[in-house]
């Protein structure tokens, strides 16, 4: 499916005008943006950090894990909705920049394992499953996360 | 107010002392910059094609160890999130992820100001990010004393008291500066090459243009 018509539309958008004619609304977009990916982040890390036994060893990792979900999700939002908003600016460079169909999949496959993979299975009791698998899926979504952070920061330099 | 003698001779409209005080500091400062810029690994890593932007990559990644480290506390603090474990907990085991991050988000900060650093010095927003990172180094300490003291009679409550919430919003306000800061230092408003006003110069430590204003 060709989405360059999608692309083209933002490139004429209200949201793109806005974005090209106010570089100090960018920046507030964009620190948005850094701030959602530093509330997913660290989610992330410490629910996985948690299941590598290496943080709050003293407290039930499903507990941990079930309080990172809302705040996942907040992360999450704030962060799409930013980055349409700072995609628009450039969105027709970016339909063909490698780096930010890069950044796009991992994306996908961040969202994909974390609310098909992660979050079922580690919705019941934990001590049910394999330490080797918690290990193996909390170094998978780190791995999977910083590759999102760190494809999005390359975008700038591709 | 005294009269600014001759270390600030280029300064004849600002001669004040607080004046003349601010402009040797921009001087010293430009001349560290200076110094630095002439180093070859300054230059090396500024032209690097790879080097420099895994530099800003891995600040970026520190950046959000550090940052989600905080926020995680800050939210518990704010009565926000973790409601049912307790805010000591959190903030003392995630104190060591936290300033690990806080150690290398500085260490690829300095590398990045080290490979530009003429501008980076006379960049108004480089300037209120740090001013902004030094008040949120500060009510950190402040932060973590208040806590400390007072922890025992609320640490199992999912919302702590009001000047614990705070605290923890200041946290969260100060870091936010110190992001979008840091993300407009890369835009060129204020730079020393446009025309602006004096203050501004100033402000954004422009020696060179503050010397050319005064002298016309």
């Amino acid at each position: 499916m060709d989405l360059y018509p999608l692309f083209d539309w933002l490139d004429t958008s209200l949201l793109a005008d806005i974005a090209k004619a106010y570089g100090g609304v960018f920046a507030v977009v964009q620190m948005f943006h850094l701030l959602g990916m530093s509330i997913l982040g660290g989610m992330v890390l410490v629910g996985d950090l948690r299941l590598l036994n290496v943080v709050m060893k003293d407290t039930p990792s499903e507990v941990v894990i079930e309080s990172t979900h809302k705040w996942f999700g907040i992360g999450l939002a704030t962060m799409v909705v930013s980055g349409i908003f700072m995609s628009s600016a450039v969105s027709l460079k970016l339909y063909y920049s490698e780096m930010f169909w890069a950044k796009m999949t991992a994306l996908a496959v961040g969202v994909v394992f974390f609310y098909f993979v992660r979050r079922p299975l580690l919705s019941g009791s934990h001590s049910a499953i394999k330490p080797s698998v918690l290990k193996l899926m909390a170094v998978t979504s780190i791995a999977i996360w910083f590759t999102v952070a760190a494809s999005g920061r390359w975008i700038g330099f591709s | 107010m005294g009269v600014c003698l001759a270390p600030c001779d280029n300064f004849k409209r600002t001669n004040t002392d607080e004046d003349c005080h601010s402009s040797m500091l921009n001087e010293w400062l430009l001349s560290l910059a200076r110094f630095l810029d002439a180093q070859n690994w300054s230059t090396q890593i500024h032209e690097s094609i790879y080097l420099y932007a895994w530099i800003e990559t891995t600040h970026v990644l520190t950046l959000m160890v550090f940052l989600g480290m905080l926020f995680v506390i800050d939210l518990r603090m704010l009565g926000l999130a973790f409601p049912n474990v307790r805010a000591s907990v959190i903030a003392e085991r995630l104190d060591r992820p936290m300033m690990i991050g806080l150690a290398l988000m500085v260490i690829t900060g300095v590398l990045l100001y080290y490979a530009i650093p003429v501008r980076t010095t006379q960049s108004l927003w480089f300037r209120i990010k740090i001013m902004l990172f030094v008040f949120a180094a500060i009510n950190a300490f402040a932060f973590r004393a208040r806590m400390q003291a007072s922890v025992g009679s609320w640490d199992t409550d999912p919302k702590p008291p009001r000047h614990i919430r705070m605290g923890a919003a200041a946290s969260i306000l100060l870091w936010a500066g110190v992001v979008v800061t840091g993300r407009t230092i890369a835009y060129d408003w204020f730079d020393c090459h446009k025309e602006l006003p004096y203050a501004m110069y100033w402000a954004a430590g422009c020696v060179d243009e503050m010397a050319a204003l005064a002298s016309e």
